[in-house]
């Protein structure tokens, strides 16, 4: 706090060193600017009997209110240590208040990812590696084989995508009717959703890339795949059931991957060019999709 | 009701799931103050509750809300800064507090700033009497604070139309004297219209009622119309007529007959609004 003007502090200190009953009035109202309600305020802690005085002005019921909606904040919370994090870096309040209810985002939901993740990429490891029996670097140009590495990029895509389908899906939405009743944006709730989802699942799926055996450019070729996958999803929610639209996409990853995995010669062919050339353009169609059918998120995205 | 100054009008509207018809071809309008809509389950009152809110689209027919057509996109927006909803079936962040959740459904409602949505929450709170709960989990919650959670969310942002889908349900006694109290000194007289299988409900605060039968509004006018449907038709007597479209017995010992021939030794007494209901009931065919 900086301290008051002279000419603030000589109307703060009126006559007998009080402070003038219409400047009370007027500070209990709010009306008061910055410099001069510092010296009221600053006068205040000293003189019990400005303080009597002040009470007389101040408005009972907006009192109550004000401590009422103090008391809510303080139920409510701050939403921990994440969300502070997040306000400091800019994040809206209320963006943060309405991811809380995303399943995905949960503690639990992220533990069983990152043990799922941790499974899959332990046995490739393990086996790469040669801790434990199975076909050290089998594969071409030094790579492990596919089958060590098949279950991992099988499986996590899949896990991103499951994360944003947590999002959107109205099952996991106790609140789905609310939420569709609201005047929010639907289209902008479900994006905040899945975008947040998309991170929290792909951080440790690229995380865990990193550990595994095989070329170094393989976390950041996770992401093609991931990305389009769920954008996949969101378009096809457009056309059909949101359910029906995450199973949909999933198979297209999974039997595919599956396919190059078992019968192609090529070390990691899902992450090779052609592979990621696909990603990108299901990437670019699902996103133009889903801007031009946006409208059918508004309505409820359960039909 | 005056059909030029209705606030919510509906045209004819019909909606079908697969082969059944929930709505067929209703009309109505609904003006300022409370409307009870009754109707047994089945007969429609849910989805006609759904297409008001803007959640659910019929399949013919038209709905307009304030002037405003839910079929265009930011009209269908404008409506939803105007409604408060409780569906039948709310479903909770069964991990979120009390003032929580109520904090989420104030966003959903574009009530973005921090000090204005703890206010509007502390007024939802005190207004339903639930002060006390701010900071309880709803997963700790009876079935009736629920309820009463729902109601105080649909009040969020002083909504000037109010769709309420079986509010009392689950209150108790008490709760539902609180509840028609509420509603009765809520500001600005919104349009409000609830659904309820408790016809004193509808006696004690609708001014309006409309009756749904498979479908169909069979009845729009006032409590003492609806009552007065079974004018003539009410009896008490010592013994039971098995010749009665319904009988009980009341508190008092004596049966009470709705039906169109008087039993013996019968007494002609006053119809209630829940008599009247009967009698619709009964000539439509609905049991």
């Amino acid at each position: 706090m900086t301290s008051p003007s002279p000419g603030a502090a000589g109307q703060v200190g009126g006559s007998g060193g009080h402070t003038a009953d219409d400047l009370l009035a007027s500070y209990a109202d709010g009306a008061v600017d910055g410099v001069l309600a510092w010296s009221v305020e600053a006068h205040l802690t000293a003189c019990a009997q400005c303080r009597s005085a002040l009470s007389a002005h101040v408005d009972s019921e907006r009192l109550a209110r004000n401590r009422s909606a103090l008391l809510v904040r303080a139920a409510i919370g701050d939403g921990g240590r994440a969300h502070r994090m997040l306000r400091c870096c800019g994040v809206p309040d209320y963006l943060l208040r309405l991811l809380a209810a995303t399943p995905s985002l949960r503690r639990s939901w992220l533990l069983s990812v990152i043990g799922v993740l941790a499974v899959v990429a332990g046995e490739a490891a393990a086996v790469g590696y040669g801790w434990i029996p199975g076909g050290r670097s089998a594969g071409p140009a030094g790579y492990p084989a596919p089958a060590v590495l098949a279950p991992f990029l099988l499986v996590a895509p899949l896990l991103v995508l499951a994360g944003v389908a947590a999002a959107f899906l109205p099952m996991f939405e106790p609140a789905y009717w609310l939420a569709v009743a609201a005047p929010f944006s639907g289209v902008r709730l479900l994006l905040v959703r899945a975008v947040s989802a998309l991170t929290a699942a792909l951080v440790p799926a690229v995380c865990a890339a990193f550990v595994l055996p095989g070329p170094g450019w393989l976390p950041a070729a996770l992401l093609l795949p991931s990305l389009a996958l769920c954008a996949l999803a969101l378009a096809a929610a457009t056309f059909v059931d949101p359910s029906a639209a995450a199973v949909i996409a999933g198979a297209l990853w999974a039997l595919p991957a599956a396919l190059l995995l078992a019968t192609t010669n090529v070390p990691l062919a899902i992450v090779q060019w052609h592979s990621q050339s696909a990603c990108a353009a299901v990437l670019i169609a699902s996103a133009v999709v889903l801007f031009v059918r946006r409208d059918r998120f508004q309505l409820g995205w359960m039909r | 009701m005056n059909e030029d100054t209705a606030a919510v009008r509906v045209d004819c509207v019909s909606r079908r799931y697969g082969a059944t018809r929930a709505l067929d071809e209703v009309g109505l309008t609904l003006e300022r103050g409370i409307t009870g809509l009754l109707g047994p389950n089945g007969a429609g009152k849910t989805t006609l509750l759904s297409i008001l809110a803007t959640v659910n689209e019929p399949d013919a027919g038209r709905v307009s809300v304030f002037g405003l057509d839910p079929r265009d996109g930011a009209e269908r927006v404008e409506i939803r800064r105007r409604l408060g909803y409780l569906p039948q079936e709310l479903g909770y962040h069964r991990h979120f507090t009390v003032a929580a959740f109520l904090d989420y459904v104030a966003i959903l409602k574009e009530i973005t700033d921090r000090h204005r949505r703890a206010e509007e929450v502390a007024r939802v709170l005190a207004a339903i009497g639930l002060e006390r709960y701010a900071r309880k989990r709803i997963r700790a919650l009876s079935g009736g604070m629920r309820q009463r959670l729902g109601i105080a969310q649909a009040l969020l942002g002083n909504p000037d139309l109010l769709v309420l889908d079986e509010p009392t349900a689950g209150l108790d006694p008490e709760q539902r004297l609180r509840f028609r109290e509420l509603l009765s000194d809520l500001p600005g007289d919104p349009v409000i219209v609830l659904s309820t299988h408790q016809a004193d409900d509808i006696a004690a605060i609708c001014p309006n009622v409309i009756v749904l039968l498979e479908g169909q509004v069979r009845f729009a006018g006032s409590p003492s119309g609806l009552a007065a449907a079974a004018g003539g038709q009410v009896w008490s007597a010592d013994d039971r007529d098995h010749g009665a479209h319904l009988s009980w017995r009341g508190g008092d010992g004596r049966w009470r007959h709705v039906g169109d021939r008087p039993p013996a030794d019968a007494e002609l007494v006053a119809p209630t609004v829940e008599d009247g209901y009967l009698m619709l009931s009964h000539a439509a065919g609905v049991r």
